[in-house]
């Protein structure tokens, strides 16, 4: 039987899932990353957050840098806080120990210290100075190993930093119980943070790149959602429909939409995918909390274009029913925006959802490849917890044969398809609504015509028998 | 000249340090820890102390007691230099002579030691 080991707890927001529940007591992990790659801040984060729950921390630099110097920028953490100063976490330089009395006595000096400290967690900033000391009468292997075996001793844990690579076959990384790797690099002209847990002994850590963020609050990690199971069982009743709020849509989808489904509403700028968000939002209620999380329009942007509807999105929002959440296009980081959107859902219990639209998630994939298997992430996600989404794509050309859906490998992952275009015939520009896909549901596949006016989006007539409607470009049909 | 001890532990801040007090015509010594610097002051004849409050073996509160605590010693001026704990070192004043936040100005430090020098604790 598989036993869990008792954790220390990192106060950072989302590594503590990264790690498979926190660091583990006791155990000794090297931090490392180029300067300047959020090392200090990673390692007071923890601290500070520690001493929350009363343990006891020891900060032991090798560094040029002065405390009062480290104390100064870590004023702008909100974690920081000088009154904890020399009571709860004590910050000690061993520079003058190593220099005089070499790495033994600094091993030494450890030991005493942390055990005068009373200390559960030992940070030990500038590795990399140890190695390049080169009187030193212990190595550096030696060091690391004397230095975590005293410290398990007594159940304390140990963070190493360190500004040098540790290499995956050199004896400290093979010592110790875990490596994570910060890493601050350029991806085009965008700055990209990433954490990367390299060795994890006792724990099934997410494995792979997951981006992080420095603000004021600290540091805040977003795992990469693909990695994460979701734990969730599927509880959709799948023969249950929902109104779409879009006056003659439930019949062509069947009855409505399915409940707990996710919709691929897609068509070029313009074709009407913002109303009919706004009619699908319509409908939220107590019962039925609803969520718009958007790229493009701004709520008051939103609420103006309702009402010139005649309906009232304000008053659904003021009442509680519907929230907003409104990411500008800029850079955003993908993983933050799905955590983001599924702590929403899960907080306000969402029912019905519409996400205005997917491409402002592609835009912020910095690797797109991996956009697929972070869509079924999503959808799996957003199934689970019973929530019926309706997203939008954007097709690129207004008219013209090409109809760019997302990909066939998005397509499958949702679970119904819904087109709208603007067909010109006989010099006319009509507006048209064809379902392609429901699943396991029958549906109407006939195009149809919608008219966008008083109360949004309403399906027509069908269109006249034409040919090529779907391309946007109909020719009457031959006699 | 006087003897002054200067426990700290961060080497940069304690070499100016030893620095700035010989070129005013002193004999500084330089104690990475408050232990370091307590049998300094037992074995040799010190004239004052400037101490640092967090550092290994022994704190800046710690080696104020100890000092204080030894009949012969007890009456050696002490100044406190912290960057957080200075508060701690206001609510003792029967432990340090001065206190001073980092960072201090070195003329500062320089007119207190000289004023602790020549008339003593008072």
């Amino acid at each position: 039987m598989s036993t869990l080991l008792p954790r220390l707890r990192s106060g950072i927001a989302g590594l503590d899932d990264i790690l498979g529940g926190g660091f583990i007591e006791g155990a000794s992990y090297i931090i490392q990353g180029q300067p300047g790659a959020g090392k200090t801040i990673f390692a007071n984060q923890v601290a500070f957050s520690n001493i929350l729950k009363d343990r006891k921390v020891l900060y032991v630099t090798l560094l040029a840098e002065t405390h009062d110097r480290l104390f100064q920028s870590l004023s702008t953490f909100d974690f920081f806080d000088r009154a904890r100063l020399g009571r709860d976490i004590t910050y000690m330089s061993v520079f003058q120990t190593l220099r005089d009395d070499g790495l033994s006595a600094v091993v030494k000096l450890l030991r005493k210290e942390t055990q005068r400290n009373n200390a559960s967690l030992l940070i030990f900033d500038g590795l990399l100075n140890a190695r390049d000391t080169s009187h030193s009468d212990l190595d550096v292997k030696t060091f690391v190993a004397e230095v975590q075996s005293q410290a398990a001793f007594v159940g304390c844990t140990v963070l190493f930093l360190t500004s040098a690579r540790v290499k995956e076959e050199s004896p400290e990384h093979t010592m110790v119980d875990g490596v994570i790797e910060l890493h601050d690099e350029l991806a085009g002209v965008r700055s990209l943070r990433r954490l990367q847990v390299k060795k994890s002994r006792g724990s099934a850590a997410l494995g792979g790149f997951h981006q992080f963020e420095i603000a004021a609050t600290g540091i805040s990690v977003w795992p990469r959602l693909e990695s994460i199971g979701s734990g969730l069982e599927d509880k959709v009743f799948h023969n249950a429909r929902v109104p779409s709020g879009i006056q003659g849509l439930d019949r062509l989808l069947g009855g409505g939409v399915p409940s707990g489904s996710v919709t691929l509403l897609f068509g070029p700028s313009g074709s009407g995918k913002t109303s009919f968000g706004i009619n699908f939002l319509q409908q939220a209620s107590e019962e039925e909390p609803a969520l718009h999380f958007g790229f493009y329009e701004t709520p008051a942007r939103l609420f103006a274009k309702a009402r010139a509807f005649d309906i009232d999105l304000e008053e659904k929002h003021t009442s509680g029913h519907l929230d907003f959440a409104w990411h500008p296009l800029t850079e955003n980081i993908l993983d933050k925006l799905a955590h983001d959107l599924l702590q929403r859902v899960t907080r306000n219990k969402v029912k019905r959802l519409f996400i205005d639209g997917l491409g402002g998630f592609e835009r912020a994939a910095v690797y797109r490849p991996r956009l697929v298997e972070f869509f079924a992430a999503l959808t799996n996600q957003l199934r689970a917890l019973g929530t019926t989404t309706v997203a939008t794509w954007e097709l690129r050309d207004i008219f013209g044969p090409t109809v760019a859906a997302p990909g066939p490998e998005i397509s499958s992952v949702v679970d119904n398809l819904i087109m709208l275009r603007h067909v010109e015939l006989e010099s006319r520009l009509k507006r048209v609504i064809s379902v392609l896909k429901v699943r396991d549901g029958e549906f109407e596949p006939i195009i149809h015509e919608i008219a966008i006016g008083n109360q949004g989006v309403k399906v027509a007539l069908p269109l006249q028998p034409v040919a090529g409607a779907a391309t946007g470009i109909a020719q009457p049909l031959e006699q | 000249m006087a003897v002054i001890v200067v426990a700290e532990d961060e080497f940069l801040l304690a070499d100016m340090l030893v620095s700035f007090l010989e070129d005013a015509g002193h004999e500084a010594l330089a104690a990475p820890n408050g232990l370091a610097a307590l049998e300094m002051i037992r074995s040799k004849s010190v004239d004052l102390i400037v101490t640092d409050y967090m550092m290994p073996a022994m704190t800046g509160l710690e080696l104020a007691q100890a000092v204080r605590d030894n009949a012969d010693k007890k009456e050696l001026p002490i100044v406190l230099v912290s960057g957080a704990q200075a508060s701690i070192g206001r609510a003792h004043p029967g432990l340090f002579d001065a206190v001073l936040d980092k960072p201090y100005q070195l003329g500062t430090m320089l007119t207190i030691i000289e004023e602790l020098l020549s008339d003593g604790r008072s």
